[in-house]
C-alpha cells in the first residue's frame, strides 16, 4: 500500500487495515476524520476537496515516512478523499501498526495532525442556505485566529489568499546545506518557539529572518500600531499597514513569507503582569522593545521563568547587545546596569533619532543568536555587553560578571514593586490636587518659562539634581510626579518605589496630556 | 603622578563629548576622579550613577586604580529599538 493516496471513491477502512499487518506488530490504531453536517456556526449540506494532488501526496508521503521512523513503528499509511462528499461520509484515514499501543497511537495522531497542517488540500463547504464557500486548510485557520492569546484581537483572512494559495513546501536547502545545520539542524528550528517582545526596528528583521529559517511558533508582543515615522526603520510594515496593530500586520506578514510557522499575535505591551504568562509559553526570549522598564521586565521574567533571552538596543548609530543564559554563574541584565537608570534619563528612537539599518543590523543579530543558540552553535555568547558601532563597523565586548547581591537573586522583589500602578491619569492639575495628591515638577528650569497659570506646580524638584544627589525626594507624603510627556516622571517613580517608596505616582502623559 | 590613559565614549556621552575616543594624561586615580574631569572639560551632563565603567574590556567599580595604558570606557545604557 502506498503511505498517502487520493480516492475519488468512498473509502474502505477494512481493506486499508489489512495492508497493514505484520507479525511483529502487537496492535493497530486508526483515525477517520467524517463530514459533519456544522461548521462555525451554519448548517453543513455536503462538502467537496480539493487537492493540488502531486505535490500532496509528496508531501503527505513524507509524514508518513516520518511518523515511521519518529515513533519507529511497523506500517502506517494515509488515504484521503477529493470530490464531492455527503454529511457523514468518510473524509480521510489514517493507521498505523506497531509492536506496542502507545506508538500506534502517537504515529496515528502524528500523521492526522501533520497532514491536516502542511498537506495542500482545500475544503469547500456547502450550506443549507444555498451558500458556499472555500475554508481554510488548518494551518490558514489556525494562523489567522484559534488561539486564544492574551490581549489577542481577533482576526481573519480576509482576502482569498489563505484559502486558495496552494501550500508549496518551505524551501530551506540553503541553510540545511550547512554541515552544522542538516535536517536534524532544521528539525531543531522548527520545534523550536520563540517570543520577540516589540515589532519595531529590532523586531522588525528578528520576526522576518525567525520566520523565514522555519522556526515551528513564534509569538509577537506589541500593544502599538503602525505609524508613518516607523517605516523607515520597519520595513515588514507597508503604508497599508498604519494604524494597524503592529502585531498583527506583522504576523500577516510572516504567514505570507512561510505558512509552516504558527505566529500567535499578542497586541498588548509587555507588564508585570502578563510578563510571566508571556515568557513561561516560549522556549527563547528576544527583548526588541525600546524602553528601558520593558527590558528589565524581560530580565527579570527570564531569570525567574529560567529562558535565554537576547536583548538589544540602539542609540543613533550604535547598539548594544547582551545574551542570557539560566545559568547560575551568568550575568542579568541587572548585574550590568545596578542602577536600573529609567526612560527619559537616556535617549530613545523618539528623541535621538536613529538611521534604519542600525537596529536593522542589531535586530538580524538578535535572529543569529537565538538560531545560533538553537542550534548549538560554538562559540558560547559574551557574557555582558557587545557595542556595536555600524560608522566605524566596530564591536567591542565588554565583560561582565555576575554582580553578588544583584536583584536577580530576588527577582520578587521587583515584582512586588511594580504592581501598584505606577501611572495615573487627571484631566487637570485641580483635578489631582483634589484627589489627595501633592503635585511635584519635576523638569528643569528652562521647561518652566512658558507654563500657563494652570500648569504652574509649586514644588519644583528638577531631575537632573534629583539624580545627582543635589536635593533630596521629599519623606513623607502622597506625591504625584509630573513633566512634560509622563516619560521622566515614570523613571522617577520607578526608581523612588524601588527606593522602597510606596506613595509615589507618575502623571500619565505628563503636562502635555492636558 | 600622572598616567596615559585611552578614553572612549559611548551613546549619548560621545554626543556630549563630542569625540568617541581620546588620549589623556590624568593625575586622576580613579575611573570616579577621571569621570568627574572629563565631565567638566567636555560639560557631559549624565551623572554616573547612569553610568558604567569598564577598563581593558571588562566592567570595574568606579574605584578601581587607575593604571597607564589602561583603555577606559564610559558607557551609558541605550534603550533604541
Amino acid at each position: 500500500m502506498q503511505p498517502f493516496t487520493f480516492s475519488t471513491g468512498t473509502l474502505r477502512p477494512e481493506s486499508f487495515r489489512e495492508a497493514l499487518c505484520d507479525p511483529a506488530a502487537g496492535g493497530y490504531a486508526s483515525f477517520e476524520g467524517w463530514v459533519r453536517d456544522h461548521n462555525d456556526g451554519r448548517r453543513v449540506r455536503r462538502l467537496e476537496y480539493e487537492a493540488f494532488e502531486a505535490l500532496a501526496i509528496k508531501e503527505g508521503s513524507r509524514i508518513v515516512q516520518q511518523a515511521i521512523e519518529k515513533f519507529g513503528i511497523s506500517r502506517a499509511a494515509c488515504v484521503h478523499r477529493v470530490g464531492d462528499l455527503a454529511v457523514g461520509e468518510l473524509a480521510v484515514w489514517v493507521g498505523a501498526s506497531a509492536a506496542h499501543r502507545q506508538e500506534a497511537f502517537a504515529a496515528c495522531r502524528y500523521i492526522i495532525d501533520e497532514v491536516k497542517h502542511c498537506v495542500p488540500i482545500w475544503k469547500k463547504e456547502h450550506y443549507e442556505d444555498g451558500d458556499s464557500g472555500w475554508v481554510n486548510c488548518e494551518r490558514c485557520a489556525e494562523a489567522a485566529d484559534g488561539r486564544p492569546h492574551e490581549g489577542g484581537v481577533p482576526h481573519s483572512h480576509d482576502g482569498p489568499r489563505g484559502a486558495t494559495a496552494p501550500h508549496l513546501p518551505q524551501d530551506y536547502s540553503r541553510q540545511v546545506a550547512l554541515p552544522e545545520v542538516g535536517q536534524a539542524g532544521q528539525a531543531r528550528i522548527r520545534n523550536a518557539s520563540i517570543l520577540v517582545i516589540g515589532a519595531g526596528g529590532l523586531g522588525a528583521p528578528a520576526l522576518q529572518y525567525l520566520a523565514a529559517a522555519g522556526v515551528g511558533r513564534i509569538g509577537i508582543v506589541d500593544g502599538d500600531g503602525v505609524e508613518a515615522s516607523n517605516l523607515h526603520r520597519q520595513p515588514i510594515f507597508g503604508v497599508a499597514d498604519i494604524g494597524r496593530p503592529k502585531a498583527v500586520a506583522a504576523a500577516d506578514r510572516l504567514r505570507d513569507l512561510n505558512r509552516d510557522v504558527r505566529c500567535e499575535a499578542i497586541v498588548a505591551d509587555a507588564t508585570a503582569e502578563n510578563i510571566d504568562a508571556l515568557v513561561g509559553g516560549y522556549d527563547v526570549i528576544l527583548e526588541c522593545t525600546d524602553n528601558l522598564r520593558a527590558k528589565f521586565l524581560v530580565n527579570d521574567a527570564v531569570v525567574r521563568a529560567g529562558r535565554p533571552a537576547f536583548f538589544a538596543s540602539v542609540y543613533q548609530y550604535e547598539g548594544q547587545l547582551q545574551a542570557y543564559l539560566p545559568r547560575a554563574d551568568w550575568p542579568c541584565l541587572r548585574c550590568v546596569w545596578p542602577e536600573t537608570p529609567g526612560d527619559g534619563m537616556v535617549g530613545n528612537c523618539a528623541e535621538a533619532g536613529v538611521l534604519g539599518p542600525v537596529p536593522g543590523t542589531l535586530g538580524a543579530l538578535q535572529a543569529m543568536q537565538a538560531l545560533q543558540f538553537i542550534l548549538g552553535l560554538g562559540p558560547e555568547p559574551a557574557r555582558g555587553l557587545v557595542v556595536v558601532d555600524l560608522l566605524s563597523l566596530s564591536t567591542r565586548s565588554i565583560r561582565a560578571a555576575r554582580r553578588a547581591g544583584c536583584d536577580h537573586e530576588v527577582p520578587a522583589k521587583h515584582r512586588a514593586s511594580t504592581q501598584e500602578p505606577l501611572e495615573v491619569s487627571f484631566a487637570s492639575l485641580a483635578e489631582a490636587r483634589a484627589a489627595g495628591f501633592e503635585l511635584v515638577d519635576i523638569r528643569e528650569a528652562w521647561e518652566r518659562r512658558f507654563d500657563r497659570p494652570a500648569e504652574r506646580i509649586e514644588l519644583h524638584l528638577p531631575m537632573s539634581e534629583l539624580l545627582e544627589g543635589r536635593i533630596a525626594f521629599p519623606e513623607r507624603g502622597r506625591y504625584l510626579i509630573v513633566c512634560a510627556h509622563g516619560v521622566r516622571s515614570l523613571a522617577i517613580a520607578e526608581r523612588l518605589r524601588h527606593q522602597g517608596r510606596a506613595d509615589v505616582y507618575s502623571m500619565r502623559g505628563g503636562l502635555a496630556a492636558l | 603622578m600622572t598616567r596615559t590613559v585611552h578614553v572612549q565614549y559611548f551613546a549619548a556621552l560621545r554626543e556630549q563629548a563630542g569625540r568617541s575616543a581620546e588620549t589623556c594624561e590624568t593625575s586622576a586615580a580613579t575611573p570616579r576622579d577621571l569621570y568627574s574631569d572629563l565631565r567638566q572639560r567636555h560639560g557631559l551632563a549624565l551623572p554616573e550613577a547612569l553610568l558604567r565603567v569598564a577598563i581593558n574590556e571588562e566592567f570595574c567599580d568606579w574605584e578601581r586604580p587607575l593604571a597607564d595604558g589602561d583603555r577606559v570606557v564610559f558607557i551609558p545604557p541605550v534603550a533604541g529599538g
